[in-house]
């Protein structure tokens, strides 16, 4: 791999005939005639591995959402219908719970654990825990150094506002799966334009001004330094967050002055996707796609590889009606009461989900790398923290996997586990494929049998 | 501090008041006859005393009595607290066992909640705690446009924040610092002063006195710092902290051989420096409190009430060490709430919080498909009334209790035609005296309010009954119980049953009833307001039947009569908005140990009107305000200085 972290970095006329499929958008004639091409980019076997998380709020169809048969032979359900294109890809496992958060309120305690498989400190923000660190940033934290951005964290509506005095929970909960430490929930971006030009620049630093980046936040840090003599126990916490932020672009900046073999560069160029628009979209898929879009080429490009997406806030009311057949809010009609009308509207929504999942994995299919695709070599997991949100049901969660891993795991499969498996041994299956070493994460008792190579 | 002690918080707010839309203390009467060691011993001891007591809960050690019980009761605050929700909330005696009244429950949740206090109040006041928090979103751009003297949102692109404690995004304890953080500010800072730089005004602020044949670039340097250091860090530097940052300068200079470049970046970094991105407060090794210092004080007060950094006046007082002086506190006080844009914002920021209608917009769209005419200047309107209004009532020292009911609101063009009230208007909300007859008036008569407790596509006297219990009132109904379904408010072509009906069905269902017998009937007083609060007499061809009777059979029509009620409420009206506004000003979540302040200024309020200055100038002159715990967070302060 030898090209440049330029914004005009090569694309092959082959990647463009074989992305064609989804890239047609693009405006690639402009990209090609600023290539060289780069015939070592078909070589590239030791891909690395991503994965991402989309986060569903408000459940799940139940009864439409598990397939029919085991195993190899598996029929989709309805839900699940839009992944036909994929099947061979998936890796759909059932009667996972996540134990932790089973009590507590409905939708808190199974937003912020979903990914951290620990119960939550019931609080308005006062001593504010996760009690544990999400799978995601796990995964980060083993590679994250290795790219300009650890991890990615996305979402549609910022944190809702206010606390929840209903049910005792701030809202902060509801707006978080990614997890750094048990007290830091990750600070998501909204706004697609926001991330493209973070990425962008993520990707391609300064070396101009890095001396004085450099000297500039050596100053800072020992500021820093200095008010931590100072501090209590508690506020010496927030200032190692601030540290810890701070250096994050003090690595970057080291990383524009690296001149060594082990420099970050960027796997393709950035114009696989287009810059999203100024304006925030009005209409709600067309934000969610390019969101999706901005997943897709931080794994292409490799500026990251863990990502997570939240479709909405715990406890989302997002208006649905401009689906067909659909009148109201997302929660009110997760409450369906097994009313035809509700549940109809409940399938709608849930559906539109996954098409949304799949327009995702259509995207990194359409990305080769090597005699791959990027898709191949990732894991992205779609899922709910709860079944029937009629119930708020913790058991036999909605979950589908995609992507082999670049070989690590078995797809094309429904696993059907016995009553209330950790949801755990997923996650300790993901972590394994992703290449970290753990023994055991949050509950699990293993690694899901059936699901690694 | 006790973990038990931190987690009251939580416990104590959704308790709220006793959970019943009654006032906080009960009536002496009643709990004259109330016997609590009866009530316990009745209905917890069986399963809650001696070893193998369940959930490890033994009540036996607590020796209650009619009075009250031994200061054990206190010292175990938090359990006590967490018993009275769960008998409160039905949980609790279980099901298979001997249950006590709806009338017995409320009494024990007030006989707790009046011991607790009473025991607060005997223990003194202590300021709580005040963690070192970064500057919120609004805060940091605010300070930046006052700092800089630049008239853009350089914080815009900063991720929006989450609200902890009393509901604000200002509460220390979910300020939480992402790496996506650093380089936010990062990018905030270059835009801010590459902005300042443009403009000849705001870059004497930036760059000082530029060097000259008589002025040697370090020279310019050293002064320019010497004048911008102390704004930012908003108090004294040392010696070496103005040492350091020259030195950074003459670096950078080294590098850049450009004075303009050098001191931006130098700057960049001040603007970095937690220092400056934190608002931190001088600790000490005392067990016991201590006043603020001058500085600290200028801090908090200025972003309580103008969500920026102290001006030149206030930090000139603070050099002087002339702020903690009670007088001059007081008028300072009173002089930055005059300063109405500032003001403005205040209320922007505090409304919108606690009233929820930073949603209008955002979570809450009206559904275009039922919702006909809203456009832009409607919602801008219905954004802007009730921080108008707010502030007009911050400004003019008005009785808090206009926010229950008013003869004058603010209302755009759009709003106007809304509300069907003549005279010439623009896009700028002004102000509107109300005819005797209106039915706005106070938050009630509010079209954002009335909006965002509605459903997107029809409105909800659960929905709005609930609002009206946890907004106004500070007490929210428990969540329903698990396995029972939530009300049916949803229309089904089968049935030809009103709203109203299908909900009174539902209440003739005892577990039902115990919540909804309280909230249905507040929202069904609002049902001549429709989704986005236009009047109505009639809906889908029915006429509107704004009629309720509260669980203590008090009947009342429509939202005047409602108003009505609600003033007779005042005093839990008070407290709520009381505490509300200390949690804002504290920037945490109030916990037990607030609970005396709250009820000191609750009546001090009462003697004087509910006057709106005298709310503020009681919060500046707390405790908790001007008072800063030393390590031991259980010491109180016994003579106020």
């Amino acid at each position: 791999m030898n090209h440049q972290p330029t914004h005009r970095s090569g694309i092959t006329r082959r990647t463009v005939l074989r992305g064609m499929g989804a890239a047609l958008a693009i405006p690639w004639l402009e990209a090609m005639q600023t290539q060289t091409l780069h015939a070592d980019l078909a070589k590239d076997v030791d891909a690395p591995v991503r994965m991402a998380v989309l986060f569903a709020p408000n459940g799940t169809r139940a009864d439409l959402w598990t397939p029919q048969g085991e195993g190899t032979e598996f029929k989709l359900s309805p839900t699940l219908q839009p992944l036909e294109d994929f099947k061979q890809q998936l890796l759909i496992p059932t009667n996972l719970w996540n134990q932790a958060s089973r009590s507590g309120d409905g939708h808190y305690v199974k937003t912020s654990g979903f990914l951290t498989c620990t119960t939550i400190n019931k609080t308005l923000g006062i001593d504010l825990n996760a009690n544990g660190t999400s799978m995601d940033q796990v995964a980060a934290q083993s590679v994250g150094r290795q790219t300009p951005l650890p991890s990615l964290e996305l979402g549609i509506d910022p944190v809702s506002v206010g606390v929840d005095r209903n049910v005792g929970y701030t809202r902060v909960y509801g707006a978080h799966i990614a997890w750094n430490s048990p007290t830091s929930p990750l600070a998501r971006e909204v706004n697609p334009r926001l991330v493209y030009e973070r990425l962008y620049r993520a990707g391609q630093p300064q070396s101009k001004t890095a001396d004085q980046d450099k000297l500039l936040l050596d100053r800072v840090l020992d500021d820093a330094r200095q008010l931590d003599r100072q501090l209590g126990a508690e506020d010496r916490h927030r200032l190692k967050e601030y540290l810890q932020s701070v250096r994050s672009i003090e690595q970057r900046v080291q990383r524009a002055t690296d001149d060594t073999a082990t420099r970050w560069t960027a796997r393709s160029s950035f114009d696989s996707v287009p810059k999203p628009p100024a304006k925030l979209p009005d209409d709600h898929q067309e934000h969610v796609r390019l969101m999706l879009d901005m997943i897709a080429l931080a794994f292409q490009t490799d500026t990251t590889r863990v990502s997570t997406f939240m479709f909405g806030n715990a406890v989302s009311g997002k208006n649905f009606s401009f689906l067909d057949g659909v009148t109201s809010g997302h929660h009110d009609v997760s409450h369906h009461e097994n009313k035809e009308e509700k549940l109809k509207q409940y399938a709608i929504i849930s559906r539109w989900h996954v098409e949304q999942y799949a327009y995702l994995l259509t995207r990194l299919a359409s990305m080769p790398e090597g005699d791959s695709t990027v898709l191949a070599n990732s894991m992205i997991l779609f899922g709910s923290g709860l079944r029937d949100g009629n119930g708020h049901d913790p058991h036999n969660l909605p979950l589908v996997l995609a992507g082999q891993a670049g070989g690590r795991l078995e797809t094309g499969k429904h696993l059907t586990f016995s009553q209330d498996t950790p949801l755990a041994n997923l996650y300790a299956a993901m972590l394994t494929a992703f290449g970290c070493s753990v023994d055991r994460f949050a509950d699990s008792t293993g690694p899901l049998p059936g699901t690694l190579a | 501090m006790q973990p038990c002690f931190r987690r009251l918080l939580a416990i104590l707010c959704s308790l709220g008041f006793a959970t019943t839309a009654r006032p906080a203390l009960a009536d002496p009467d009643r709990q004259a006859t109330f016997d609590p060691a009866a009530f316990v011993s009745d209905y917890c001891m069986d399963c809650h005393s001696g070893k193998d007591a369940e959930a490890h809960l033994d009540l036996a050690p607590f020796q209650i009595d009619k009075k009250g019980a031994d200061a054990r009761m206190a010292d175990k605050a938090f359990q006590w607290i967490t018993i009275s929700q769960r008998v409160m909330d039905g949980s609790m005696p279980p099901e298979d066992s001997e249950a006590p009244s709806i009338a017995d429950r409320e009494r024990f949740t007030d006989w707790v909640q009046t011991t607790l206090q009473r025991t607060a109040c005997e223990q003194g006041v202590s300021p709580g705690r005040a963690p070192m928090r970064r500057l919120t979103r609004s805060e940091y751009s605010a300070t930046l446009r006052d700092l800089l003297s630049i008239h853009i949102n350089a914080g815009q692109d900063l991720p929006v924040e989450g609200a902890g404690g009393e509901g604000f995004d200002n509460a220390a304890e979910t300020l939480f610092l992402s790496p996506l953080h650093a380089e936010k500010f990062f990018d905030a800072a270059r835009v801010g002063l590459n902005y300042a730089l443009a403009s000849p005004r705001s870059r004497r602020q930036v760059l000082g006195a530029e060097p000259d044949a008589n002025l040697s670039p370090h020279d310019a340097a050293k002064k320019q710092l010497q004048s911008f250091l102390p704004r930012a860090f908003r108090r004294p530097v040392t010696d070496t902290e103005q040492q350091a940052y020259q030195q950074l300068f003459a670096d950078l200079f080294d590098v850049t051989k450009a004075y303009e470049v050098a001191m931006q970046r130098t700057l960049e970094a001040v603007l970095m420096s937690p220092n400056f991105l934190f608002r931190l407060e001088p600790t000490h090794d005392s067990p016991d409190p201590k006043p603020l210092d001058d500085h600290a004080l200028a801090v908090r007060l200025s972003y309580f009430l103008w969500g920026t950094m102290p001006d030149q006046q206030l930090m000139q007082l603070a050099n002087q060490g002339k702020l903690s002086d009670p007088e001059v506190l007081r008028q300072q006080t009173l002089r930055l709430l005059q300063h109405q844009e500032r003001v403005r914002l205040f209320a922007k920021s505090f409304t919108e919080q606690w009233l929820g209608t930073r949603t209008l917009g955002r979570e809450f769209k009206p559904d275009a498909r039922v919702i006909k005419q809203f456009d832009a200047e409607l919602l801008g309107g219905m954004q802007y009334e009730p921080i108008f209004f707010f502030q007009e009532l911050l400004t003019e020292n008005h009785s808090i209790l206009t926010l229950i009911d008013s003869d004058f609101t603010y209302a755009n063009r759009r709003l106007a035609q809304h509300y069907k009230i003549p005279g010439s208007f623009r896009e700028q909300p002004r102000r509107v005296e109300l005819p005797e007859d209106s039915p706005r008036g106070g938050l009630l008569g509010m079209a954002s309010v009335l909006a965002v407790s509605s459903h997107p596509y029809r409105t909800s006297p659960v929905l709005r009954g609930k609002w009206v219990l946890e907004t106004m009132l500070g007490t929210p109904p428990p969540p329903a119980p698990p396995d029972v379904p939530a009300l049916d408010e949803v229309e089904t072509s089968a049935s030809a049953e009103t709203l109203r009906q299908r909900l009174e069905r539902h209440r003739r269902d005892p577990v039902c009833a115990s919540c909804h017998d309280r909230i249905d009937p507040l929202g069904f007083g609002l049902e001549n307001f429709d989704v986005l609060g236009r009047w109505r007499t009639s809906d889908q061809g029915q006429a509107i039947d704004s009629r309720g009777t509260l669980p203590d059979g008090t009947r009342f029509e429509g939202p005047q009569e409602l108003k009505h009620l609600l003033l007779e409420r005042k005093s839990q009206f008070a407290r709520n908005l009381t505490a509300k506004l200390m949690g804002y000003a504290l920037g945490r979540g109030l916990t037990f140990k607030d609970y005396c302040t709250v009820s000191e200024i609750v009546e001090k309020l009462e003697a004087d009107e509910f006057r709106s200055h005298t709310l503020i100038l009681e919060i500046v002159q707390s405790v908790p305000f001007r008072y800063h715990a030393g390590t031991d967070p259980a010491q109180t302060v016994t003579t106020v200085e």
